[in-house]
């Protein structure tokens, strides 16, 4: 939502246009992501006259972790959350939609299953992570995620360590057509159009009043009950959405394979979601995205020619950290203010 | 009315307030007073539920406050402006001055945008600047804010700590009568400030505090109760 005032200038009568400094960055992340469907349409149709497969659902796989970690950054950016657990919900969407496609192959059960089942452990992880702060917090979700990611690689009704194999092909009814789960233009753009309205959601939630407050909580946890609101409702809220918008993405993720592994659950798929969010930009939402798709490029390419990629996204990371600590965004998104701005600094 | 009934109250082993009582009644300002360290802003933090009391009483219009988180404590209608503002970084001046509106629930939309503009009415500089980042105000313009966010939630009580520090005297004439004006709407104010010639200005009466306890309370209008006062705070 972009907040617009109008405002008499100074000794004239013409109006001048005042825009919130807020409602400016998030429009700024818009147009980022705008920029990012479009080339990513392009790169469908590109793969789309090339008849290819790989580079498609790749980027899907980029687009679906994409979503991960946009729920990263809404507790790390928004509300000041470190979650190195977040892989807990991405794993239980992918399991609950993988079950629930072998059963009813069906993808609106298989959403819904994993939207209930991310409302109801959010909320019950919720409070528990909730009960403390910083580095504890960050603990405690790790601990979360382990704890089921070792119950789920000791389930053999769940596959154990091999994981659930076999999840059909999902005829994805949207009405007006129906996309195939198997054909990668088509499941592609689904899913970028998925990605685009969990962000979309994000970004109105995020704009409003709520919104606001969370940004308060991150700055001064102390102060904001003192204005009649309670932070772990608070706290609570911004985890389950965080939580849900996990689980969603990761129900897409079996559609995508055909398979899911305990792995999803595991530190690595937490760890990566974070350095995604660092290297596109904490607190930007866009910067998720294309966080999303430069890390799972760069694992695809780079692992590609060395089994010692994760060095490398290391030490990317670690320059990230050191030289754009406000990540991409926090170059780009300044030069899109701007332009919005009609060229004044 | 407002009451303290013999409160205490301890960081670790340390005890900060021992048995203060004090009385307040719709309409009063009352000062409280006292050297750095006696307790003056642990007192406020108390009452506004941020520090836990370890004993005694705290009672507004029959309610207990004691006990109560934070949040429940300005729902019964306190509002709290801390010594140093707390102006939130990364929202504007409406957004900061919007947190407020949740202090007092069960009001229209319509209600609420009253209420931001007759702040606004009341503080047009808050208006000229309600789109620009909060921190980057004055820190008269930001202290007016704080006063603003929780007059929008019509507290009964207010507790306003040191608002003059650190502000040009033009300003302080500001703060002081914004706190009028809301004694004059009934809310019962304590308010702590160094600044005791102000403060006993706009106060109706006054505590001071030494060592976490009270050692003498007055009139802040009586010429002999404030010379005691400046003998008691070492303010000459």
């Amino acid at each position: 939502m972009v907040d617009i005032n109008v405002v008499e200038a100074k000794g004239t009568a013409r109006p001048k246009r005042v825009i919130d400094r807020l409602g400016l960055a998030m429009r700024a992340s818009h147009v980022l992501v705008a920029l990012f469907v479009v080339a990513a349409l392009i790169f469908a149709a590109v793969g789309v006259i090339q008849d290819d497969r790989f580079f498609l659902r790749l980027g899907t796989e980029a687009l679906i972790f994409a979503g991960l970690a946009l729920s990263v950054d809404i507790l790390l950016g928004y509300t000041g959350l470190l979650s190195l657990g977040q892989a807990l919900y991405f794993g239980l969407g992918a399991y609950v939609s993988a079950v629930v496609l072998k059963e009813v192959p069906s993808f609106w059960a298989a959403m819904a299953a994993a939207l209930v089942v991310a409302l109801v452990i959010g909320f019950l992880a919720g409070l528990i992570a909730n009960r403390v702060r910083g580095v504890y917090f960050a603990l405690v979700t790790f601990g979360l995620a382990q704890v089921a990611a070792r119950a789920v690689y000791n389930t053999r009704s769940l596959g154990a360590s091999d994981g659930l194999i076999g999840v059909p092909v999902v005829p994805i009814d949207l009405g007006v057509i129906t996309v195939m789960s198997n054909s990668p233009a088509g499941f592609f753009l689904f899913t970028l159009g998925f990605i685009v309205v969990l962000y979309a959601v994000c970004a109105y939630l995020l704009d409003t009043p709520f919104g606001r407050v969370l940004l308060a909580l991150r700055a001064n946890e102390r102060r904001v009950p003192s204005l009649g609101y309670s932070t772990r409702n608070l706290r609570l809220s911004a985890y389950v959405l965080a939580a849900v918008i996990a689980s969603l993405s990761g129900a897409l993720y079996p559609m995508l394979r055909g398979f899911v592994s305990p792995e999803l659950l595991f530190f690595t798929t937490s760890g990566n979601a974070v350095i995604t969010v660092v290297i596109g930009g904490v607190g930007t939402l866009a910067g998720a995205l294309y966080g999303g798709v430069i890390l799972t490029v760069l694992k695809s390419v780079i692992g590609s020619l060395t089994e010692h990629h994760l060095i490398v996204i290391g030490l990317l990371f670690m320059a990230t950290v050191i030289f754009l600590p406000k990540g991409i965004m926090g170059v780009v998104r300044p030069l899109i203010e701007r332009m919005l701005r009609g060229g004044k600094r | 009315m407002f009451s303290i009934d013999q409160l205490q109250v301890h960081y670790g082993l340390s005890h900060i307030i021992q048995g203060v009582s004090l009385e307040a009644a719709p309409g009063e300002v009352i000062g409280i007073f006292g050297r750095n360290g006696v307790g003056k802003t642990t007192l406020m933090k108390a009452v506004a539920g941020w520090v836990g009391a370890s004993g005694g009483a705290i009672t507004l219009d029959g309610q207990r406050l004691d006990g109560l988180t934070a949040d429940k404590v300005c729902h019964h209608g306190v509002g709290f402006v801390p010594e140093d503002r707390r102006i939130f970084p990364g929202l504007s001046v409406e957004e900061n001055l919007k947190l407020g509106l949740m202090q007092r629930k069960g009001r229209s939309r319509a209600e609420q945008n009253r209420e931001i503009e007759l702040i606004y009415e009341r503080m047009p500089r808050l208006a000229e600047r309600r789109r620009q980042a909060g921190t980057t105000l004055s820190g008269g313009e930001q202290q007016m804010l704080a006063m603003a966010r929780i007059m929008v939630g019509q507290p009964r009580l207010a507790l306003i700590d040191e608002p003059s520090e650190g502000l040009a005297p033009m300003i302080v004439a500001d703060i002081f009568a914004i706190i009028k004006e809301m004694k004059a709407a009934g809310t019962i104010i304590l308010l702590v400030e160094q600044n005791v010639d102000g403060a006993l200005g706009v106060a109706d009466r006054f505590y001071a505090l030494e060592r976490g306890a009270v050692v003498l309370t007055g009139n802040a209008k009586d010429a002999v109760d404030r010379a005691r006062l400046m003998d008691v705070i070492a303010v000459l």
